[in-house]
């Protein structure tokens, strides 16, 4: 189990010359991940979604706030021992380009990780051979003809896969996965999301989607929350589904309605609307709603006092929003 | 037999009472390559009706760019135009004009925007400076009733139109770049636009709204485009016809929402049922079998989708299956056709 309470971080960077600037990117963000279970992280780019998965795995040093890892709050532990546990969390890029080493063959890199396991594990050579096929049928592969291939001679989909098998040769109970369909063909993508929902079926992973698209979302199985991001604030919380069929914050609103329309197959949801206005990284704080600007519901209040992240009836639906209204945005299925 | 000739003469007739702005036909483009030669286009015939927003739908390495660069006579080394005609306005063929005739059209008559238009912005110059290279190139003389046009784009578009023509591409957002890229091709006042997977690299809210604008555009200004994507959901959205394209060549086209609704060839019902969707069943989503083509799949006589395919027979591996209609304006290359997986 991962609890995230109140995690805030600002980064200092270089605005002019000699200026420095104070960005915060992530806001009060608190969420909590069962064992097994899946929380995706929904928003544009820039909203801080990434940036709360890297502090997650340790990549990032929260400015506020506290992680606690099965009870264990890492701050507060010692160097090997917060290690030790963050190699419970694996993380998984956007880019599977990028990710791989060029030089070496899928099979140095699977053994390279593995030999360190059979070490803890007082294994020897043939634990490792034997571990490296297995987890390569696991994802998918077939380990006899991609063992001695280099990444260049792998397609997107295939490398997305084999980071993943190399990934879980540290056996992770959490794999954070950063936007990891974004880059592959959209045919593929359907294989790559079962392959997560089976991780989390067979091995009780539980995962953390990081994604922009919210139809992905959809596909990690039972029981998945969705959490609304933006500028590095959490707006709206709730079940998969439900976000998705009844939203009540107009950001999460906007971008249900930006899903293009399959036509013939769909139809829009008779509330659909199209925001034009453009994110912007604002230079002062703002005191009010951080999405009052671009709002096309807003009111006057909206920009004088921000709306906090409450959680209504039930304990799982939360958003902030003084004016909640559900609005039908998400296209639904034309039927034949 | 006498039934479906007299469909392709209501087809053929059809046509013809449609002006098309760009009529190819046979299109083949080669890549020579160590391993032998690669046909990446391979016997194309695509129209692109006047006014109208056409779909080109395939997976990365298809050829649908390849397509697009052979239309507009710009395929670059390694590759070659084989043989093909392209027709501009039923007139010239773009494929038999000068160099220099051929780069007068490319820019005034046939606008584009590519995928990463970051690199086809000159990083050394300021956006405004560009406006006036492409006008001065084009014999443009009222170079500044260009500019005025520009700004006006620029603000149809939803920039800061000053603050964008004095910046350099590096001060640009990426949804910025991509709808100055679009100010780019239209700013000669072109009337077909190919759009090259240019909204593949934004954000969702982005990319909404760049489509709307396209949208609102294509109606004003009545452009012909042509939308080429891996993503079916843009295509779907934005598109009136749409075609299928796998490994080089066309498998199936028609009507957005007659092929998205009525599947015919098992590659394009196999990509509707691999998409990620927001509506529906989640379980009835499956990814599509198999790898992607490589050079093999070209080599072989029969169908290129034979490895993949689920209803496929003996007689698919001997012979390629022609586009053939089944509907007013729907065409299919299967042997199967009405065949269910």
């Amino acid at each position: 189990m991962i609890e995230i309470k109140n995690l805030e971080k600002y980064f200092t960077i270089k605005a002019k010359f000699s200026d420095r600037k104070i960005v915060h990117a992530v806001r009060r963000a608190s969420l909590t991940i069962p064992d097994g279970g899946a929380v995706s992280l929904i928003g544009e780019s820039g909203c801080g979604k990434t940036t709360i998965g890297r502090m997650l795995c340790g990549m990032e040093t929260p400015s506020e706030g506290t992680i606690i890892i099965n009870g264990q709050d890492i701050s507060k532990l010692r160097r090997g021992a917060r290690a030790r546990l963050l190699q419970k969390i694996q993380l998984i890029h956007q880019d599977p380009y990028q990710a791989l080493n060029p030089t070496h063959t899928i099979q140095q890199m699977m053994s390279a990780t593995l030999k360190k396991m059979a070490r803890q594990k007082k294994k020897g050579a043939e634990w490792i051979s034997q571990r490296t096929n297995e987890l390569l049928k696991l994802v998918g592969l077939d380990p006899s003809t991609i063992l001695f291939k280099y990444p260049h001679m792998l397609s997107g989909g295939q490398k997305q896969r084999v980071i993943i098998a190399r990934a879980l040769t540290v056996e992770p109970e959490m794999l954070v996965a950063d936007e990891v369909v974004s880059m592959i063909d959209v045919s593929l993508r359907l294989g790559i999301l079962k392959l997560l929902r089976s991780l989390r079926e067979k091995f009780n992973i539980s995962i953390l989607f990081i994604t922009h698209d919210i139809a992905s979302a959809r596909y990690l199985g039972s029981n998945t929350e969705l959490y609304v991001v933006y500028k590095g604030m959490i707006i709206e919380k709730g079940l998969t589904e439900q976000v998705i069929r009844q939203p009540h914050h107009p950001y999460t609103q906007a971008l249900l309605s930006a899903m293009p329309i399959l036509k013939g197959i769909e139809k829009p949801g008779k509330d659909r609307f199209v925001l034009t206005s453009q994110f912007r990284q604002s230079e002062e704080e703002q005191v009010g709603c951080l999405f009052a600007d671009r709002c096309p519901f807003s009111q006057p209040i909206c920009s004088e006092k921000r709306p906090e992240l409450i959680s209504q009836g039930n304990s799982t639906d939360a958003y902030a929003c003084f004016f909640p209204e559900i609005r039908d945005v998400a296209a639904v299925s034309v039927d034949h | 037999m006498t039934n479906a000739s007299s469909a392709n003469m209501e087809n053929v007739i059809e046509e013809k009472n449609q002006d098309m702005a760009i009529s190819a036909r046979n299109i083949n483009v080669v890549y020579s390559t160590p391993t032998g030669q690669i046909p990446a286009v391979r016997n194309v015939d695509i129209d692109l009706p006047k006014g109208s927003i056409t779909g080109i739908i395939g997976e990365s390495g298809s050829g649908k760019s390849t397509l697009i660069m052979a239309i507009m006579n710009a395929v670059t080394k390694p590759g070659k135009i084989e043989s093909g005609s392209v027709i501009l306005d039923g007139k010239e063929d773009m494929l038999k004009l000068s160099t220099e005739q051929q780069r007068k059209i490319r820019g005034k008559k046939i606008g584009f925007v590519f995928q990463a238009a970051q690199n086809s912005l000159n990083p050394l110059r300021r956006v405004g400076q560009q406006i006036l290279d492409l006008g001065r190139s084009h014999d443009v003389k009222d170079l500044r009733a260009l500019i005025k046009y520009a700004k006006e784009l620029l603000m149809r578009l939803g920039l800061d139109a000053d603050r964008v023509l004095a910046s350099y591409q590096h001060e640009l957002s990426g949804g910025m770049r991509q709808r100055v890229g679009i100010m780019f091709a239209l700013v000669l006042n072109a009337d077909i636009v190919f759009l090259d997977e240019s909204t593949t690299a934004l954000d969702m809210l982005s990319q909404a709204s760049v489509l709307e604008i396209i949208r609102e555009l294509q109606k004003e200004k009545k452009l012909t485009i042509a939308l080429v994507s891996h993503d079916i959901g843009v295509i779907a959205d934005l598109s009136e016809r749409i075609e299928i394209f796998y490994a080089g060549e066309i498998v199936e086209e028609g009507k957005t929402d007659d092929v998205l609704a009525n599947p015919q060839h098992p590659y394009t019902r196999g990509l509707i049922r691999a998409i990620p969707k927001i509506s529906g069943d989640i379980d009835s989503a499956e990814p599509l079998k198999g790898a992607s083509p490589d050079y093999k799949t070209y080599q072989q006589p029969g169908c290129l989708f034979y490895d993949r395919c689920p209803i496929r027979t003996d007689e698919c591996l001997k012979k390629r299956p022609d586009l053939t209609h089944i509907g007013k304006s729907h065409k299919v290359a299967c042997f199967r056709v009405g065949v269910h997986d």
